[in-house]
């Protein structure tokens, strides 16, 4: 009875801890955003572990998804493939439940795919309307939390 | 709500746009402090052939990655005529990691075999476009933009290179075939502005 009690207990700490990492190309990425069309805000952001500015803001837009069931924040990756235990460690960390996403695709055809106008700088933001999926927002390096909120509340209400 | 949509899409183009290819070399006069405590400016760098500006640091792991390229580059091509700055527009660092005794410091390190030095209030880096670090813009005799972007597709491994963006588009200037690949991208560090 002992043994499977500590079993059904690491059962459910193992499950909340599984976050799903997704190897992935920026067509997939772009599906994925495309598909809360209608239904949610968006919040798409590039990002890597050897990116300092990348790492500091990952925890207020964890934040911003659990505190708003309007809005998902679609995380993806772009360190080598051979960080993939390492990023998926550090998502478990920030208590990430989502999916998320690894970049699998060369740099040049997975910038062009997200954005021809994103220059390849991390890290990488764009923000999707709720209604019409359209871009009310983007912009590379590091900005403020008021830069977000604004552009999530406009991306909430059109 | 219009107006502020529009002001943010006008703000992402205005604030976002790299250099078009076919652009004369802006702010070619501006002065920039080297690490040998000198005030120059683009104009004096300019090569017989060309003139190749990379935007970078000290402290980005993806510089770090490929700046073993940037000396094989000097090296290969300053004798050719293509003379070759490292733009470091890092204005929020240049009291820590990006000041110019670092910088001296780095470039002695790693053996830079051309000119490194700040662009002391990134106007350079606004007016070329440039975003993050490494970030490559490349003119020809006449100043003239004729490449931009990326060294090549692997940061990680220069021996796993499948296409050397840079050296092909260098090496079609000098031998004045049109160049396959104008305008690459890859991935950076942003460009620490303030």
């Amino acid at each position: 009875m002992k043994k499977i009690y500590i079993i059904a207990i690491s059962l459910f700490f193992l499950s909340c801890n599984d976050v799903e990492l997704i190897p992935a190309s920026s067509l997939t990425v772009i599906e994925k955003i495309n598909s809360y069309r209608g239904e949610k805000a968006v919040i798409l952001n590039v990002w890597a572990l050897w990116c300092a500015p990348c790492v500091e803001e990952f925890p207020m837009l964890v934040e911003f998804q659990k505190n708003n069931e309007n809005l998902e924040v679609v995380f993806v990756n772009v360190d080598f493939q051979d960080e993939f235990e390492n990023v998926k460690s550090f998502l478990v960390k920030q208590g990430l439940k989502s999916q998320s996403f690894i970049k699998n695709e060369k740099d040049d055809i997975f910038i062009n795919g997200i954005n021809g106008q994103w220059s390849g700088s991390l890290p990488y933001i764009i923000v999707f309307s709720k209604s019409k999926g359209v871009v009310v927002d983007s912009w590379e390096g590091k900005e403020p939390k008021s830069r977000f909120e604004l552009a999530i509340d406009i991306a909430l209400s059109s | 709500m219009y107006n502020i949509l529009k002001y943010l899409t006008f703000f992402s183009l205005v604030f976002c746009s790299e250099l078009e290819i076919g652009s004369v070399m802006p702010k070619s006069k501006v002065g920039l402090k080297t690490i040998d405590g000198d005030i120059i400016n683009l104009l004096s760098v300019k090569g017989e052939s060309g003139t190749l500006v990379i935007f970078s640091c000290n402290t980005c792991p993806w510089v770090i990655k490929w700046e073993d390229r940037y000396v094989d580059i000097a090296e290969k091509y300053t004798s050719k005529g293509i003379n070759m700055i490292a733009i470091n527009s890092n204005v929020a660092k240049f009291n820590g990691d990006d000041s110019l005794i670092k910088m001296k410091e780095h470039a002695n390190k790693m053996k830079y075999n051309f000119i490194y030095a700040q662009d002391p209030d990134a106007e350079i880096a606004n007016a070329f476009g440039a975003t993050k670090t490494p970030h490559v813009f490349l003119f020809n005799q006449d100043n003239v933009l004729v490449y931009r972007g990326a060294i090549d597709d692997n940061a990680r491994d220069a021996k796993k290179v499948d296409e050397a963006y840079l050296a092909n588009a260098i090496d079609a200037l000098l031998e004045n075939r049109k160049i396959e690949k104008k305008s690459t991208k890859a991935l950076g560090c942003s460009i620490k502005f303030n």
